[in-house]
């Protein structure tokens, strides 16, 4: 494998520039030597894992110099490979769902699939109603060893990484598992599924997983995603984590992400979707106190007159840093998309947007609108905003706007004005900063959840 | 009672003083009138009384129940009784006005030792308040003021008036933007909360407010300074003639 570390792929139009290898990127290609016979899957799965591995060997970890890595520099951000998790004696319980998830998270009721250091370990029996019969999952390892389930084979092949990709390429190389779930045709879903990967390793961990999930036509369901550590463990993690989500026709998704964890954790989340013709799908990504995270979303529409919503909130302090770039593709008529994403930045914190729509010629009558809007509570937080909008059709409505504010004086001293003391009035006014993008949580008692996380945050008390 | 002395005050960033040494006494259960061109800083007079950063007071006093204002931060003010209507009240999103006015209501009652309201007795009073107002429910469920026309959002300031229960009513240019019908209603609520223990500074640029909350005095203000006092016959006089013969004397 070290033969094949070549410069050849870095140097590309920089000739001139002379690249050494990081001490990390040497780390994760030897890594991958050591782990790969102990990895899941056959002949199949191992030649895809050779081909990513050998994709990121030529390029490396991304950095400034990419454009799209422009503002989240991945060779200065990682200065360490941590080594893969290994599984965990834990028993899985709801006190350990709760000491993971928050008492407000872990109290909405679902069906719960719990991954423990990278590993599919348990169904939880749902508190109260069952989710209906519509659906079926299997831990993405089972999967990998069933070769007769195409739709699987399709999503799971579709891109390897390679070095297009290096966070797609290592999840593919070291993936260990992960959810795969479809949803069938015409089945409406009354439970959200919860796939929740926690992390209780004693010592810092490096995680691969991916979740792959099917909504039939017709069908419709919630599906929540959360990374989270424990307290008692390491708080150190590094995670690679894929999603791929397909919608039939006339399918609505729902998706909600819930990331933290602190400041030693780096997140490189790579999310794909795609819309079929009449297809709904909301997506929100909730990112609280994340040392480095990079929110990716590649949203495809395959069919026409789709509707996308896609918000977040970020929140950071201390030295975090919150990257969400989105590439919106629209090749399809009549599809809408509506992209809303918050930060709020205290101490040092940093949030990166870049929003890249794209509209092709046959893409008539698309309907986009794009915001992205910082608070920033310290002077020294940074906003990196980079609204993108290629159009290449002329019947179209498209917009984008990006604004980076302090707290509104006015405000707060009409606040003050009424009796309400500083501390108080700041965090009304944040938290009503903020509840523009809760809002798009449609659903009333996860909306709540995501409050209670972002409040307890903005209070001062991470929540893990 | 509410006493100004001397009350010199600028605005940060500016070089020039706005008030240039106002003397004002409000005894309790009186409601005086200031009253004043544009500019002569009628607003100012407002802020600094309510205490907002960037009204820097260079000299003189002002003093509410014998006790200086000058060092307490807004909400301390709003807890020893003063409330300042604005002229222009903000739109909060996100907050919704139930939720705004009971944590005011419970940070001031919280600071003056007494005992916090439960939610049932918060309804009650909330609703039997905004009732006598004209205020419907789903205008309390709102984010604060988003979206209120300019009238509703006059009742509402009038409806945290008499929520907050202040002793101290300070209103700037409350019938500004509002048609007679809004006047009256924001007046009536305005004269219900008259009384023997509160004393209320009604801040306008026009005499007709006046018809409604019948001032005991009248003061004008021109040039950073009162340049007459008087009955409410005052107010008529100014209708009549304008601001115009006290310009002379400010400068």
């Amino acid at each position: 494998m070290m033969a094949s570390f070549s410069e050849a792929g870095r140097v590309g139009n920089e000739m001139s520039v002379a690249v050494t290898r990081t001490e990390a990127e040497e780390q994760l290609v030897r890594q991958f030597a050591k782990v790969a016979p102990e990895l899941p899957g056959g002949a199949r799965v191992a030649e895809l894992r050779s081909k990513a591995i050998a994709g990121f060997a030529l390029t490396g970890l991304p950095h400034r110099r990419i454009e799209d890595w422009k503002y989240t520099d991945l060779r200065t951000g990682i200065k360490a490979a941590y080594p893969p998790a290994v599984c965990s004696q834990a028993k899985v319980d709801e006190a350990l769902i709760r000491a993971a998830l928050g008492t407000a998270l872990a109290g909405v009721p679902c069906i719960a699939l719990v991954m423990l250091n990278g590993r599919y370990v348990a169904k939880m029996p749902p508190r109260g109603q069952e989710a209906g019969t519509g659906w079926e999952f299997r831990s993405l390892a089972a999967a990998m060893g069933e070769p007769d389930r195409s739709w699987f084979w399709q999503n799971f092949e579709r891109d390897v990484g390679g070095s297009e990709s290096a966070v797609q390429a290592l999840n593919t190389a070291f993936l260990t598992d992960g959810i795969v779930l479809k949803v069938r045709e015409g089945a409406r879903l009354e439970l959200p599924i919860h796939v929740i990967s926690i992390t209780d390793a004693k010592s810092p961990v490096a995680l691969a997983t991916r979740t792959i999930i099917r909504i039939e036509p017709g069908a419709h369901a919630t599906v929540i995603e959360s990374h989270v550590g424990i307290s008692h463990a390491s708080t150190a993690r590094q995670a690679t984590a894929v999603t791929e989500i397909s919608l039939g026709e006339a399918a609505e998704a729902r998706h909600i992400q819930y990331l933290s964890g602190g400041a030693d954790v780096v997140h490189l989340g790579r999310w794909h979707v795609s819309l079929g013709k009449d297809a709904v799908y909301r997506g929100f990504q909730l990112t609280a106190g994340v040392g480095l995270a990079r929110n990716e979303t590649h949203i495809q529409f395959t069919g026409p007159d789709a509707k996308l919503d896609l918000s977040g909130l970020m929140l950071g302090r201390g030295k975090d840093h919150i990257d969400t770039t989105l590439v919106v593709n629209h090749t399809t008529t009549g599809c809408e998309g509506r992209e809303l994403f918050k930060a709020v930045l205290d101490d040092r914190a940093r949030a990166v947007f870049q929003g890249k729509v794209i509209v092709a010629p046959e893409a008539q009558k698309t309907d986009g609108k794009q915001m992205a809007q910082a608070l920033m509570l310290s002077e020294d937080a940074e906003f990196d905003s980079k609204p993108e909008l290629e159009i290449y059709a002329d019947d179209v409505a498209c917009g984008h706007g990006s604004t980076a504010a302090e707290l509104d004086e006015d405000m707060l001293f009409y606040l003050r004005s009424r009796g309400i003391p500083l501390a108080d009035a700041r965090a009304m006014l944040i938290e009503s900063f903020a509840t523009e993008a809760l809002e798009k949580i449609e659903d009333e008692t996860l909306r709540e959840a995501a409050r209670a996380i972002a409040v307890a945050w903005l209070g001062g008390a991470t929540a893990r | 009672m509410l006493e100004i002395r001397d009350l010199t005050v600028r605005i940060a960033d500016e070089d020039k003083e706005i008030l240039k040494g106002i003397t004002l006494t409000v005894p309790k259960g009186e409601v005086h009138a200031i009253m004043g061109p544009n500019g002569s800083g009628k607003s100012t007079l407002a802020y600094a009384i309510a205490g907002r950063d960037g009204y820097e007071v260079t000299g003189g006093d002002i003093r509410w129940d014998g006790q200086s204002l000058l060092e307490m931060e807004p909400d301390e003010r709003a807890a020893a009784g003063v409330f300042l209507g604005f002229q222009y009240p903000l739109e909060i999103p996100g907050v919704a006005t139930m939720t705004f006015l009971r944590s005011a209501l419970n940070a001031l009652k919280k600071k003056r030792g007494q005992v916090e309201l439960t939610t049932p007795e918060f309804l009650k009073l909330i609703r039997a308040k905004a009732a006598e107002l004209g205020i419907k429910d789903d205008m309390l469920k709102r984010p604060l003021n988003v979206g209120f026309s300019g009238g509703e959002k006059k009742r509402m300031e009038v409806l945290q008036m008499s929520m907050l229960d202040p002793h101290l009513c300070v209103l700037d240019e409350t019938d500004s933007g509002l048609d007679i019908d809004a006047i009256r209603i924001v007046a009536e609520g305005t004269n219900r909360m008259r009384g023997p223990d509160r004393s209320m500074l009604v801040i306008t640029h026009y005499q007709r407010l006046l018809d409604y909350i019948v001032p005991d005095k009248v003061h004008v203000l021109s040039g950073g300074r009162i340049v007459k006092t008087g009955g409410k016959e005052l107010a008529l006089e100014l209708e009549k003639s304008g601001y115009a013969e006290f310009a002379g004397k400010a400068a």
